[in-house]
């Protein structure tokens, strides 16, 4: 009942941000916005795209050269709509933003009820004094609105889909796994998430969060012995997804008559051989590194991208699989081989669902400038490298090595922020303004 | 014992073959030629040719003993199972539209194209293999050819002697380029080696490396194919033809006036003809002392052919070398009447340029020029030959005729492969009449690893020509050989159906954006360290615990926080 005026304004928004994109995208803007490194890379470029569907339509395999990085699927698809219909592309693009951005709403709101509630179970073994840390029936409503703002209004995510990225449809997927995994729906989700696997590989660690919601709603509406329940789940889960994923990748290899695609996009994507720059780390480590160590370090940095911190966070963020998700997604774009700004857009949007770990978190000032700095940054040192000759490439590197430092110091600040409201939470916020000298420590 | 028995033996069987060689007659000739044609700017082309036929077969056995053909040569041909082989090196362009066509042309740098036979087993092993014996042969970089760089274009390039079988299947066929290739003296001297006189007699003595550099353009070439023997065909010979093109520019060379000879062009005068040669001729092209500035011959030439060749006529004066007595040094020299009047240019029917279009170092284009100066409508086919590092985009090419775009009759194109192979493009076109078709398409700039660039990263990286085919209708301007001719002297009164030419567009040359090569250990150092900060934090979130602790706060800074609340509550008592 309350929140029909806030959907009431969010639809407004959509309104607002829909007219932005489509003149932008009608604008000479667009071609520029499209260009950028930052924005398109060589795995998500619409100009890639109109390549591989234009040798597909001439009857050439797109996957034997250098220039085509989409799946099967997208091929296909990519192929229908440039040849069919060529003037709707721009407006799938935008709808398809809008859609993202109606699914993390839908995803934030039923998130802040389940955080609520989760409260409402655990209030009695809250430390005393901890009543101004604790949710009210107001906070419910406006982080979903922060959410859907933050994903609509993101000039990040703006110039993704402007530029005509296949981010955008990565984005999509994604937030429909967020949705479909809070829902609870296994076999929705993990179709999803297979979906998104099978565009960008990394989204396979979304798998662990996946399966401990799937595992938690259903331990929770049964009563039967729970530890066997969650194994069980978690099991059936995995199955589900490789199964899923197993089919996706049968398909794309019965549509293009051949698994030459598995090296064209898996392969492009972990070897990483286009070492053109993004907003990543491995395009100069990888430039400047010595042909004997490409290979070790290539696996120190896939892994880095993906299983390092899976097990690890997963232990310590078990009780909270959202926030797993959301820190897994953050990591993955600043670590992935070739990330672009519309998945850092992606995971800046997540983060207004904890807004009541903003007042924990200490860097904020700190990394809100890194953006703004180099955001602003990144566009002029390329132009003074590429086009006016007079900076080399370590002034690039230097602004996307900053650019990712923040992304890190926002991660790592948030989680922070996470286990410093729990412990609050637990022993009282007595280390805060009390006479004596103690501070907290982790140790 | 046994050992030395068997030596002597094997010894015994080695001398019956070469006695029973030495008995069978070897059937080969061997013919020189120099071509001399005053162009209409100035320029002097001068084209040599020597010509070796042998009526063999083509086995890899014929070539174990030869007689005037090279045998190290022969030897690489006959182990790599080769059908045909063309090389050339060149330095300096050729300008067609100023020039007309040379007899072979070829593109800038190092270029190789060789047919194999349909025996061959792995053709891409073979293929480098050959090239790399070839670049001991004649010190070029042929090392370099490989996958990533070579092609089997469909359409360009045909046998050009006879072929066993009817269909060409182009599986056989590899191309390669290598655009950066400096030519100089060290190719030289192993190409003289191959000639039966060397360059100690003959035509070839005139090849002297000083004056040879010293041209605008100068192309060495190296062309052997099989050929019928006789007009039934019915079997084969061996054919090699070795070439020089030079184009000399007489405003550098020349002392103020257009006079040119032999002495000047080549610093040396002629002591007579190779020993070994059958045919041993001067021909000087006399058409343009008709139209354009007047010169004249001494000595006089003995005789003069007219020919007529696709309704063109030319004029040719001839010196048959074997049959002048020469003492001493024979020098031919054309003094013109006037100082300096160039001939009215009238460009060849089909010319063209290429040119790199776009700024900075993210994307570019290539865009490539064919002027039809026909009254009809021409084929062509265009061969792109792109290397790795620039990756084409097949929906960007554009082909617009006189501001109309045009359709392509076929289209090849098989994108490259980064570090593999290159971008093959083969398009076939008909030109409408007296039209300019601009054929462009779009690249990216590739960021490449640090150890990719060459040494001097910054001067920028080669793009080898186009190859452009077509089937002149006319003679004009034409001074190819006729496919069924071994010599210059074939190409007189050769009228044919049509006559093809192959024109090299420019090379191009692109900057690609650079690394910065000094700081491999920083780089990787501070990208170490980024990931490190996210490392750090994270496993201290994920393994440890929060606990309140007492602030143990160093003993010098407590001493200075105890001062200054001192002193302020001092301050405050005083106040």
């Amino acid at each position: 009942m309350k929140s029909q005026p806030m959907d009431n304004l969010v639809y407004l928004e959509y309104a607002v941000a829909g007219i932005i994109r489509y003149w932008l995208i009608n604008s000479d803007y667009k071609q520029t916005i499209g260009d950028r490194v930052e924005i398109s890379t060589s795995l998500n470029s619409w100009r890639k795209v109109t390549e591989g569907a234009y040798l597909y339509s001439e009857g050439i395999n797109p996957y034997v050269g250098d220039n085509f990085h989409e799946t099967p699927l997208g091929l296909i698809v990519f192929n229908k709509l440039i040849s069919h219909i060529p003037q709707w592309i721009g407006i799938i693009f935008i709808v398809c933003d809008l859609v993202t951005a109606h699914v993390l709403y839908r995803t934030a709101q039923t998130f802040m009820s389940e955080l609520f509630s989760r409260q409402m179970r655990k209030k009695e073994k809250y430390a005393k004094g901890t009543e101004t840390l604790l949710l009210k029936q107001s906070d419910l409503v406006l982080p979903p609105v922060y959410v859907a703002s933050a994903y609509l209004f993101n000039p990040y995510i703006i110039f993704s889909c402007v530029g005509q990225t296949t981010t955008v449809f990565a984005n999509l997927c994604l937030a429909f796994t967020f949705l479909l995994m809070i829902k609870g729906q296994r076999i929705a989700c993990c179709s999803v998430l297979a979906l998104a696997t099978l565009q960008s590989l990394y989204p396979a660690t979304l798998l662990v969060p996946a399966s401990i919601y799937l595992a938690r709603a259903e331990s929770s509406s049964s009563l039967e012995d729970k530890q066997s329940l969650r194994a069980s789940s978690c099991i059936l889960t995995v199955v589900t997804f490789i199964s899923a994923l197993l089919l996706l990748l049968y398909i794309s290899s019965e549509l293009t008559g051949g698994w030459e695609f598995l090296h064209a996009t898996y392969g492009f994507i972990l070897n990483v051989p286009d070492l053109r720059p993004n907003v990543g780390l491995f395009w100069y480590f990888f430039t400047e590194m010595f042909e004997n160590f490409r290979l070790l370090f290539i696996c120190v940095f896939q892994i880095n991208a993906t299983l390092l911190y899976l097990v690890p966070l997963t232990f310590r963020l078990h009780d909270e699989p959202m926030l797993l998700a959301a820190s897994l997604t953050a990591l993955m774009a600043v670590f992935k081989s070739y990330p672009s700004l519309g998945d850092v857009g992606f995971y800046l949007a997540l983060l207004p669902m904890w807004k009541h770990l903003f007042n924990f978190m200490q860097q904020g000032f700190v990394v809100g400038c890194s953006f703004l700095i180099t955001s602003a940054m990144g566009p002029i040192v390329w132009h003074l490298w590429i086009y006016s000759r007079s900076a080399n490439a370590n002034f690039y590197f230097g602004v996307t090595l900053a650019f990712a430092t923040a992304q890190i110091f926002l991660v790592t600040d948030i989680l922070l922020a996470y286990i410093n409201r729990e412990f609050s939470l637990y022993h009282g916020l007595h280390h805060k303004g009390s006479g004596k000298t103690t501070k907290l420590v982790l140790e | 014992m046994m050992v030395v028995l068997h030596t002597i033996f094997s010894g015994l069987l080695c001398l019956q073959c070469i006695s029973s060689v030495i008995c069978t007659p070897q059937k080969d000739y061997f013919d020189e030629e120099l071509l001399l044609k005053p162009l209409p700017s100035g320029h002097v082309y001068a084209y040599f040719q020597f010509t070796t036929l042998w009526d063999v077969d083509f086995e890899a056995t014929s070539f174990q003993h030869c007689h005037l053909f090279p045998r190290a040569l022969g030897e690489i041909v006959g182990r790599y199972n080769v059908q045909e082989l063309h090389i050339s090196l060149t330095e300096g362009l050729w300008r067609h539209e100023t020039w007309g066509y040379p007899v072979h042309d070829a593109a800038p740098g190092a270029e190789l194209w060789a047919w194999f036979k349909e025996s061959t087993k792995n053709i891409d092993k073979t293929w480098k293999e050959l090239a790399g014996a070839l670049s001991g042969l004649l010190c070029v970089s042929f090392n370099f050819v490989d996958a990533s760089n070579s092609l089997n274009p469909e359409f360009t390039f045909r046998p050009a002697g006879i072929v066993s079988s009817g269909a060409v299947n182009s599986s056989y066929l590899r191309y390669s380029t290598l655009p950066r290739e400096i030519v100089c003296t060290e190719n030289l001297t192993p190409w003289k080696k191959l000639l039966p006189c060397d360059a100690k007699k003959g035509l070839s003595t005139l090849l002297n490396a000083g004056h040879i550099h010293n041209t605008n353009y100068h192309s060495l070439g190296l062309h052997l194919r099989p050929v019928c023997r006789d007009t039934t065909c019915s079997q084969m010979s061996v054919e090699l033809r070795q070439t020089v093109s030079l184009v000399y520019d007489m405003v550098i060379l020349g002392t103020g006036n257009q006079d040119w000879s032999i002495k000047k062009l080549f610093g040396i005068g002629l002591s007579g003809a190779c020993p070994l040669a059958t045919m041993s001729n001067i021909y000087i092209d006399i058409a343009l002392n008709e139209t354009g500035a007047h010169f004249q011959l001494t000595p006089t030439p003995p005789a003069v052919i007219t020919s007529t060749r696709g309704g063109h006529k030319s004029k040719f004066a001839v010196y048959d070398i074997k049959a002048l007595d020469i003492d001493g040094m024979f020098n031919i020299a054309a003094v013109y009447s006037s100082s300096r009047v160039y001939g009215v240019n009238i460009p060849p029917v089909l010319f063209a340029n290429r040119y790199i279009i776009g700024y900075g170092q993210e994307r570019g284009g290539i865009v490539t020029k064919l002027h039809n100066g026909h009254w009809q409508a021409l084929d062509v086919v265009y061969l792109e030959n792109i290397p790795w590092f620039i990756p084409l985009y097949l929906h960007t090419l554009k082909i617009v005729a006189n501001g109309k775009e045009i359709k392509p009759l076929l289209k090849r194109f098989i994108p490259g492969k980064a570090r593999a192979r290159p971008y093959y493009l083969e398009v076939a076109l008909r030109l409408p009449a007296r039209s300019i078709t601009e054929i462009s398409l779009e690249f990216d700039y590739v960021f490449l690893k640090w150890q990719e660039y060459p040494p001097d990263a910054n001067h920028g990286f080669y793009i080898g020509a186009a190859v452009i085919t077509s089937l002149l209708p006319v003679g004009r301007n034409y001074t190819g050989l006729p496919q069924d001719g071994s010599t210059i002297t074939s190409s007189f009164n050769a009228s044919r159906d049509g006559y093809l030419v192959q024109l090299r567009t420019e090379t191009l040359i692109i900057t690609m954006p650079t690394p910065d090569f000094s700081m491999p250990y920083n780089v990787i150092c501070l990208t170490c360290t980024v990931i490190a900060l996210a490392f750090g934090p994270l496993h201290n979130i994920t393994t440890k615990r929060l606990r309140l602790k007492n602030k143990e706060q160093n003993y010098v800074i407590r001493w200075f926080k105890s001062k200054l609340t001192r002193s302020s509550e001092m301050k405050e008592k005083q106040s």
